[in-house]
């Protein structure tokens, strides 16, 4: 089975009296054993010009990019906003269906565990229409 | 302010027909501005028990409506442990053993019925996790005595 590591690290020489470093790496396992997952959506890449509310990833939509992730295992999402950050004033709402997650401005990133049972998208909301572009990527079993 | 970077890799050497390799780092920075970074942080090692959901980071009011990024880390080993991560009781995802997650995160006191508190619980086994808030203040609360 494939092996694919999550690797982070956060590091800051001033937000404390010393230097603060932490690095971890993950091996992505299916669920609940030490299987390598093994399909991935690609690495999609997405523009946006609006401030509408739109499904980035359909979870268990037939035919839609993340249709084969199967809902209640083990499925991880990278998402990065790649616009410039400008002043700071623009982002982009992630959501969970209907319950924000947090917000990524230009040059940001986010990954995390996804639970893609049925009606639980992910679903993105920008906070003007100026044109905003997203890469992404599903790790799943 | 203080200088506060995110680095991830994601790679891989047999997942694809070709070599996986994708990197990207960032700044944390404060809402609204060019590069102002965040200069507040909480790092916590806990054991979470199982059978109950907790607030792992509770909303706050100096919280609210600014850049805020959590981490959490599962640090136990046996493969099958793992906490469930929700928000408003939506389940996020399952964060199983060894795995980590870097998310920013929105405190949004806006919606009274809409509780924005990242909340935890435990399956399977206690489980040790560590977490991170960065974050540009929060309240706390009122010493009592």
């Amino acid at each position: 089975m494939p092996t694919t590591t999550a690797t982070i690290t956060l590091a800051s020489s001033d937000i404390a009296d010393n230097s603060f470093s932490i690095s971890n790496t993950s091996t992505l396992y299916n669920a609940g054993n030490d299987t390598g997952i093994s399909e991935t959506t690609g690495l999609g890449r997405k523009k946006v010009a609006s401030a509408s509310n739109v499904i980035l990833l359909d979870a268990t939509l037939a035919g839609g990019i993340a249709q084969d992730v199967t809902p209640d295992k083990s499925a991880k999402v990278f998402i990065k906003n790649h616009n410039d950050r400008g002043d700071g004033s623009k982002f982009v709402n992630i959501l969970l269906t209907t319950v924000e997650i947090g917000r990524l401005y230009g040059g940001d990133w986010m990954f995390f565990p996804w639970n893609a049972t049925d009606g639980k998208d992910i679903e993105i909301t920008p906070s003007d229409a100026t044109e905003t572009t997203l890469e992404y990527t599903v790790f799943y079993e | 302010m203080a200088t506060t970077t995110a680095t991830i890799t994601l790679s891989s050497a047999d997942l694809l027909s070709d070599n996986l390799s994708l990197s990207a780092t960032m700044n944390l920075y404060q809402h609204n501005t060019t590069a102002t970074g965040l200069d507040e942080m909480n790092y916590h090692r806990l054991v979470i028990p199982t059978g109950t959901s907790f607030d792992l980071i509770a909303e706050s009011a100096a919280l609210s409506e600014d850049a805020s990024y959590v981490y959490i880390i599962n640090k136990n080993t046996d493969v099958t442990d793992y906490v469930l991560i929700d928000i408003n009781s939506e389940e996020i995802g399952r964060l199983y053993a060894g795995d980590w997650m870097f998310i920013p995160w929105d405190c949004d006191l806006t919606h009274a019925t809409a509780d924005s508190s990242i909340e935890i619980e435990a399956v399977g086994h206690e489980t040790i996790i560590e977490y991170a808030l960065f974050h540009n203040g929060e309240t706390l609360p009122t010493s009592g005595d």
